[in-house]
């Protein structure tokens, strides 16, 4: 059976290597972007089994991602798990609105990321 | 409602004067029966009988006055109508009796209420400061990024014993960055809170202002005193007194330029307001001390961001004073029946200075017509405030949307007038213009303030604002209220909210 692949869109380079590193270890293959307008291009492109998605990118925001996902029709049934902050209860409602499927609070444990990622994906 | 006080007081220092109304009548000459009228408030009081029970009583007149309680009444409305007070209509029915029996208490739960509203305001203010400052959003952000990433790392670190040495070196240099800019926004952080001006400006020291001025009827005699020794030295110097103020302004321009704060592209100071602001400035040095006593003296400005608005107020007042000496003033004001524009010629000052002018024409003696006085935006936020015994100007909610001072805002330049019934029966001549404040530019929205005059309508005849309203025709006279909450005409279609105490 094919890895199920897994595209991680975070500006955070450190973050996005952790992540890279233990969805990788976890068994899945990994593509990341840095912001909105690369994680539209590699959408377009490829086919994931989940999107990893930070709400605040430099431009195109993470809200603009997931609004032209869930309105393209190969896309809209994608699980998007989104990155929040604690405290930022407005943003995960506008989220949840959207189409967000789960959500992740910084800062997250390894294992939460990898069990979310799994039982989204059916892995 | 009852709108006199002055029997419960007469009955209150007759008895601390131990005087039986049998005494105190025979000692000014009227029946026992007419002073128990009098007494429970059922005759009006004024005028040479006033003045014979105060001699009578061992006190002054101003102390049977009940001009300065009324202030406290309405103050009092407003507390009873406030959603998060919520009095009942029993304490509406209740606050004349009861501040005229304790005007010391009524005070005190008045300064309570002013303290509440700043305390509640205070709290606010920082909420919305935390909840919405940009530098603290971002702060947070980055704190709990960095956080991510170290503990991202160091799991990985912990929990892989088979890390290459190459992926054990980047995961700890991870660790060591993050924490690194970890360290660095904390402490950004923690300036922030040390540095933050995180004070909160009083929301009722303009309050604590607006009584400091109404206690002295809005009229500063030593203040005066500096505008008419202007006029006469001018005057033995043979030139105008304009010229000579201009003269004035020049020189200490010299000596000290004050820059105003110019906006680009936009229009420069005019001339009138230059003036002001520059005599303004003189008086700190002119006038300083006696405005300095004038707060200091004062027990309404206790708190220091009171004794600031008040001073500058006064410096303001000084200026005007300069401009406008008073009696000058006062008699171009009757010559012209109060038309402001005629003023605003005449003196060479703005609308606004010449109508807030009127409002101070109080002068023991020589009194102009009476006038409250209120400025307010388009928002209808009031700035500037001055009310009569019978007209209080609402302090902590908007006023009557019937007024005019925001019809003015439909055709600004132009005078909006009308004569306003109150609930009480009282009625005024209201008039107001919307006119154009501070520097103005294509490019930016214009600044229109709203300035309105209203007085007694028994003077209204003295007033050129008056002219062409036929006042023997009642529909000529819109029945208005201070403010919603306090309102009691049910149906009118203006209301914006209920009415919380009828």
């Amino acid at each position: 059976m094919s890895k199920a692949r897994v595209l991680i869109v975070e500006d955070e380079p450190n973050i996005v290597e952790s992540l890279s590193f233990i969805l990788g270890r976890a068994g899945f293959d990994i593509e990341t972007a840095v912001d909105g307008a690369e994680a539209l291009q590699r959408l377009r492109r490829q086919v994931y089994s989940a999107l990893i998605l930070d709400l605040m990118l430099p431009g195109i925001n993470g809200f603009d991602v997931l609004r032209s996902v869930r309105s393209d029709g190969e896309l809209k049934d994608m699980p998007v798990i989104v990155l929040t902050a604690k405290g930022q209860a407005a943003d995960r409602q506008a989220a949840e609105a959207i189409g967000a499927t789960a959500f992740i609070t910084k800062p997250f444990s390894n294992a939460e990321i990898v069990q979310r990622v799994s039982e989204l994906t059916g892995g | 409602m009852d709108r006199n006080l002055t029997g419960r007081k007469i009955r209150t220092h007759r008895r601390a004067a131990s005087l039986t109304q049998g005494q105190l009548a025979s000692r000014v000459g009227i029946s026992p029966s007419y002073l128990n009228l009098i007494e429970a408030n059922k005759r009006p009081i004024a005028g040479g009988l006033l003045d014979r029970i105060a001699v009578a009583l061992g006190i002054s007149r101003t102390e049977l006055d009940d001009t300065s309680e009324w202030r406290i009444v309405d103050a009092l409305n407003e507390l009873i109508a406030d959603p998060e007070i919520a009095g009942s209509s029993e304490h509406s029915r209740t606050v004349a009796d009861f501040v005229g029996r304790n005007p010391e208490w009524a005070d005190l739960v008045l300064k309570l209420y002013r303290a509440f509203i700043d305390r509640n305001q205070a709290v606010l203010a920082l909420a919305d400061r935390l909840s919405r400052d940009p530098f603290l959003g971002e702060s947070v952000h980055r704190i709990l990024t960095n956080v991510t990433a170290i503990r991202s790392a160091s799991e990985i670190l912990e929990k892989n014993d088979d890390l290459s040495d190459a992926q054990r070196r980047r995961f700890l240099s991870i660790v060591a960055a993050d924490s690194e800019r970890l360290s660095t926004a904390a402490r950004s952080l923690a300036e922030f809170f040390d540095n933050a001006d995180m004070r909160v400006r009083s929301g009722t020291a303009m309050e604590h202002v607006d009584t400091f001025i109404f206690e002295s009827n809005n009229h500063f005699a030593e203040l005066e005193q500096l505008g008419e020794g202007f006029l006469r030295r001018n005057a033995r110097s043979g030139a105008s007194h304009h010229a000579l103020i201009e003269m004035m302004v020049a020189d200490h321009e010299k000596a000290a330029p004050s820059p105003a704060a110019g906006v680009p592209g936009a229009t420069p100071e005019t001339a009138r307001s230059r003036r002001f602001r520059i005599l303004k400035a003189m008086s700190a040095t002119l006038a300083g001390d006696k405005v300095s006593r004038l707060v200091h003296a004062s027990p309404s400005l206790a708190s220091e961001a009171a004794r600031t608005l008040a001073t500058s107020a006064l410096h303001a007042y000084a200026a005007a004073a300069v401009l406008m000496p008073y009696e000058p003033f006062l008699a171009a004001a009757e010559r012209w029946r109060y038309d402001l524009d005629a003023l605003s010629s005449q003196f060479d000052v703005s609308y606004e200075q010449a109508a807030h002018r009127l409002a101070t024409l109080r002068r023991p003696g020589a009194e102009g017509v009476h006038f409250a006085f209120m400025r307010s935006d388009p928002s209808g936020y009031v700035t500037k405030r001055l009310s009569l015994p019978r007209l209080p100007l609402p302090r902590y909610s908007n006023a009557c949307p019937l007024w005019v001072i925001y019809s003015a805002f439909q055709n600004a330049g132009a005078t909006a007038r009308a004569f306003g019934a109150l609930p009480s029966g009282d009625r005024f001549l209201f008039f107001a213009r919307a006119v154009e404040k501070g520097p103005q530019a294509v490019t930016f929205p214009r600044h229109l303030l709203s300035i309105m005059l209203a007085c007694p309508a028994p003077e209204a005849g003295r007033v050129v604002y008056a002219d062409g309203i036929d006042q023997s025709n009642p529909q000529t006279t819109v029945p208005v209220g201070t403010t919603c909450r306090l309102c009691p005409r049910e149906n009118c279609g203006h209301r914006q909210e209920a009415a919380l105490v009828i």
